[in-house]
């Protein structure tokens, strides 16, 4: 009745998604589980209950491993953060563990969040999205960025995840949610974990 | 990370899409089941795939029409099903018991807010001496699991059988592999109801009093419904299943079940790395409550802690069960999200953490003074 | 000389105990005898019920869904495939029979207290439904099996034992026609009141039967036969008196005939 558990787990990429409703939270947290899925990958995404209304908080978490996944669903911490806006950026600081990525949409989200023993890298995604006619796409910008420092997956497969998961009546963003998804990418180039 | 092999049979699907799945795979043809949250998606998920599976979905009217239709549709022989949140299987309760008491076959889904419907998944509220398998995975793999599992016990004791989940098993998504379980073969379902009976003499008769017919007399109350009650004796022998890990080499074992069970496993993991002598264990089926299993596991052990997300239900079936009653402390509790619809702050991981320490703690202090 | 007319008493058998039965009309589709009381009208309604199943020639191809009050004893003497269900759930457990086995004729058999207190909602959910099914209703006024209590369809001024002085819509309310309720309705494809009083109206009704079923094996949608009957006990009335009672009390409320025809006239080369 016991199952042998292996001594240790493989690493598992475990991270936050924190922002307010109206940012695409939720759809770039199924944009990035669906390309490592399609890739292969096992995925799992959380999404926090409560006001997915314009305006609330928006929160998600996605854990990406090569291994069938141990993290829970309410992540206890998580390697990397995801802060899209400032105002609900509470659990970050806590539980982004000590080296972990925070990635900052510099646009809307004061330094304050986030610790010195953080990795922290910023992108204006709100004023690049506004640039790019696309301000509904500002979390592809921070996704794009994310996909490129950790080089989770080719950009590519985000694209193909993102459009499929677009309902119809949205499909018309797929080609502007790509350019952020791009302009994301370079924002961010030169800036890659060394590996 | 870029070292993943392609394994094409895995889905990314939200758990209730692939606990729906599974029901279609075990050979679901029938559901029916009136929205609730976290239930609503189960019930969204079979009006689109049930049709495309030459199945029917009906979102009934009510919880009481939805258990009825599908205790209808378990009648002909047909795998049927309906499901809501513990809200909803109040309301089913009479159809439960009906169903357990005149044999007929379905599959009730609870994906429930929390943990409070524990008495109702192993008391129930229906009338009569009847028992309601309950099983209550961990986590969606295994929801995926137990779906096909439960369709296959309803039939082989044409008894209804019953998934308790929650908002975690309901709403996360993960990357799932679907395929169909095979089990042991099933007895002939000539009890099924085919029309075919009449002007025979024979026809036939699902009815809890099975009083048969003029000319050919059914058991009737007393020797059906003792045949039913030795039914569930024989259920509750064959039917446990648990699981334990580190018992024998523990001070302290924690008991958990469903979701909360897989945050205990992760606590205790850790609290080991750090040199604790603690241990877990989970129920898997709720009734029948794996009591020897856990008699077992707790022989020797200091302090048994149980971990749920209500005010104290599964309590009463460790304290029956446990070998020292006094080493029992609960350190569970009611938690719910300020939405009223998921649980709230104490399934945490370190929450729980400073729970069990809290507890271990307090023991000893107590013990040394 | 006039010759002496010979009287024969009926009310003890024969001296010579030479009587004996010329004609058996029970149905063969009844198992063995009713136990319900003297002059009630749902053994009368059963009859008629099974005799129509039997000139359609769908008697090996039926399940009935029965409900709780006196006729549920019915399911130990109909010889037809037979769901005993939940008191008021008779439509859903129809719902779940028929659309597993759409090529089987369903039917329910409900009283009022069962189809109008217990389960209203269920009849008017299924019937807009248009689900493929024919719903039989005995309507006595009265909880029968319990003992004569008011139900939904008790007409006002009846004595019942939950409204001894007489149902006074002040403070009973008023009765529920649920046939005209479920006439009303898209999804349905027939819809009839019918009585088991007397000789006509039991011919009547048994037509109505008929052509439910009919409706029914035409994919037409929902059906209905509200049958009004005697219940002598439940009343308070001797069992002679039922049918007058019935025809003076009931009928009054509750008009016979069709509340909702076919959509295509049924046996049009008859
Ligand atoms: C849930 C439930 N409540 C109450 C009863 C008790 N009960 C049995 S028969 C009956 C009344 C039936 O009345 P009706 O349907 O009009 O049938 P009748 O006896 O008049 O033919 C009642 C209330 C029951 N069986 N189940
Ligand atoms: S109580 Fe009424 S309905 Fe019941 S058997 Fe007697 S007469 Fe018939
Ligand atoms: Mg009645």
């Amino acid at each position: 009745m016991t199952s042998a558990r292996p001594a240790a787990p493989p690493a598992e990429l475990q991270l936050l998604l924190i922002g307010i409703g109206g940012q695409g939270i939720q759809l770039i947290g199924k944009t990035l589980a669906q390309a490592a899925t399609n890739t292969g990958k096992h995925a799992m995404l959380a999404a926090d209950y409560g006001g997915e209304m314009r305006g609330g908080p928006s929160n998600a978490s996605v854990v990406i491993g090569t291994e069938p996944l141990r993290s829970l669903p309410i992540l206890p911490s998580a390697t990397a953060a995801i802060v899209a806006s400032h105002k609900f950026a509470g659990p970050v600081p806590q539980r982004l563990r000590e080296g972990g990525l925070l990635l900052r949409n510099s646009s809307v989200v004061d330094s304050g969040a986030g610790r010195e023993h953080h990795r922290v890298v910023e992108v204006p995604a709100t004023a690049m999205a506004t640039e790019l006619g696309a301000p509904q796409a500002s979390g592809f910008i921070l996704l794009g960025a994310f996909n490129r420092l950790t080089g989770l997956v080719p950009e590519a497969e985000l694209v193909t995840a993102m459009t499929a998961l677009l309902p119809p009546y949205r499909a018309q963003h797929a080609t502007k949610n790509a350019e952020a998804l791009s302009a994301g990418a370079a924002a961010v180039a030169g800036q890659e974990a060394p590996r | 990370m870029n070292t993943a092999v392609a394994k094409p049979s895995m889905q990314l699907l939200e758990g209730a899409t692939a606990i729906a799945e599974s029901a279609i795979l075990a050979g679901c043809r029938f559901f029916a089941g009136y929205p609730i949250s976290p239930f609503t998606p189960l019930l969204e998920h079979m009006s689109r795939a049930l049709p495309e599976n030459g199945g029917v979905c009906i979102n009934a009217e009510s919880e009481i029409e939805g258990a009825n239709m599908a205790l209808g549709a378990g009648a002909t022989g047909a795998m049927a099903a309906t499901g809501s949140c513990g809200q909803g299987l109040a309301l089913m309760q009479e159809t439960i018991a009906e169903a357990a008491l005149n044999e007929t076959p379905m599959v009730v889904f609870n994906l429930a807010r929390n943990q409070q419907d524990y008495f109702q998944a192993t008391r129930g509220g229906g009338w009569g001496d009847y028992r309601t398998i309950a099983l209550a995975p961990k986590d969606i793999p295994e929801a995926v699991e137990h779906t096909q599992l439960l369709f296959h016990l309803s039939r082989r004791y044409r008894a209804p059988t019953l998934l308790y989940g929650d908002p975690l098993l309901a709403q996360t998504r993960v990357g799932v592999h679907l395929r169909r379980i095979e089990f042991d073969e099933l007895p002939p379902q000539d009890w099924a109801l085919d029309g075919t009976g009449g002007g025979t003499g024979e026809s036939r008769q699902i009815w809890t009093w099975a009083m048969g017919k003029a000319t050919n007399p059914g058991l009737g109350p007393d020797g059906h419904w003792q045949q039913v009650a030795a039914k569930f004796d024989r259920i509750a022998e064959l039917e446990q299943r648990s699981e334990q890990r580190y018992a024998e080499d523990a001070d302290t074992l924690v008991v958990s079940f469903g979701s909360a069970a897989k945050f205990i496993e992760h606590v205790v993991e850790e609290l080991r790395a750090e040199g604790h002598r603690i241990g877990w264990f989970r129920p898997i089926s709720l009734w029948p409550f794996p009591g020897p299993a856990l008699a077992g596991a707790t022989a020797g052990i200091k302090r048994v802690l149980v971990f749920e997300l209500n005010a104290g239900q599964m309590l009463e079936d460790v304290r029956q069960y446990a070998r020292d009653r006094d080493a029992i402390r609960f350190i569970g509790g009611v938690s719910i999200h300020e939405s009223g619809l998921s649980y709230g702050p104490l399934l945490d991981a370190p929450e729980i953490r400073a729970r069990i320490l809290a507890a271990i703690a307090e023991d000893s202090t107590r013990s040394t003074s | 000389m006039t010759q002496e007319l010979r009287i024969v008493p009926t009310d003890r058998p024969p001296a010579d105990g030479k009587a004996r039965k010329v004609a058996d009309f029970r149905p063969s589709l009844m198992l063995g005898e009713h136990g319900l009381c003297p002059g009630c009208g749902e053994p009368v309604a059963l009859r008629i019920l099974l005799e129509t199943l039997q000139d359609l020639g769908i008697v090996n191809n039926s399940i009935g869904v029965v409900g709780h009050g006196c006729y549920g004893s019915f399911v130990r003497i109909m010889d037809v495939d037979v769901l005993q269900c939940l008191h008021g759930r008779a439509p859903s457990c129809a719902t779940g029979i028929k659309r597993m086995r759409p090529q089987t004729a369903v039917f329910t058999m409900q009283g009022d207290g069962d189809m109008v207190n217990e389960g209203l909602q269920e009849v008017l959910h299924t019937a807009a439904r248009g689900e493929n099914v024919t719903a039989i209703l005995l309507n006595n006024g009265v909880f029968g099996d319990t003992g004569g209590q008011q139900t939904a369809t008790t007409v006002l001024g009846q004595r019942t034992k939950t409204s001894i002085e007489g149902r006074d819509p002040g403070l009973h309310g008023h009765p529920i026609p649920v046939a005209d309720l479920v006439a009303s309705l898209d999804g349905v494809g027939y819809v009839a009141r019918g009585a088991v009083g007397t000789a006509g109206s039991i011919a009547r009704t048994k037509r109505m039967i008929r052509a439910a079923f009919e409706s029914q094996l035409a994919g037409e949608g929902f059906s209905l036969v509200e049958i009004l009957t005697m219940c002598p006990t439940g009343w308070f009335v001797g069992a002679p008196q039922g049918p007058d009672y019935l025809a003076e009390s009931m009928e009054q409320v509750f008009p016979l005939g069709d509340l909702r025809a076919r959509p295509k006239p049924s046996g049009a080369g008859a």
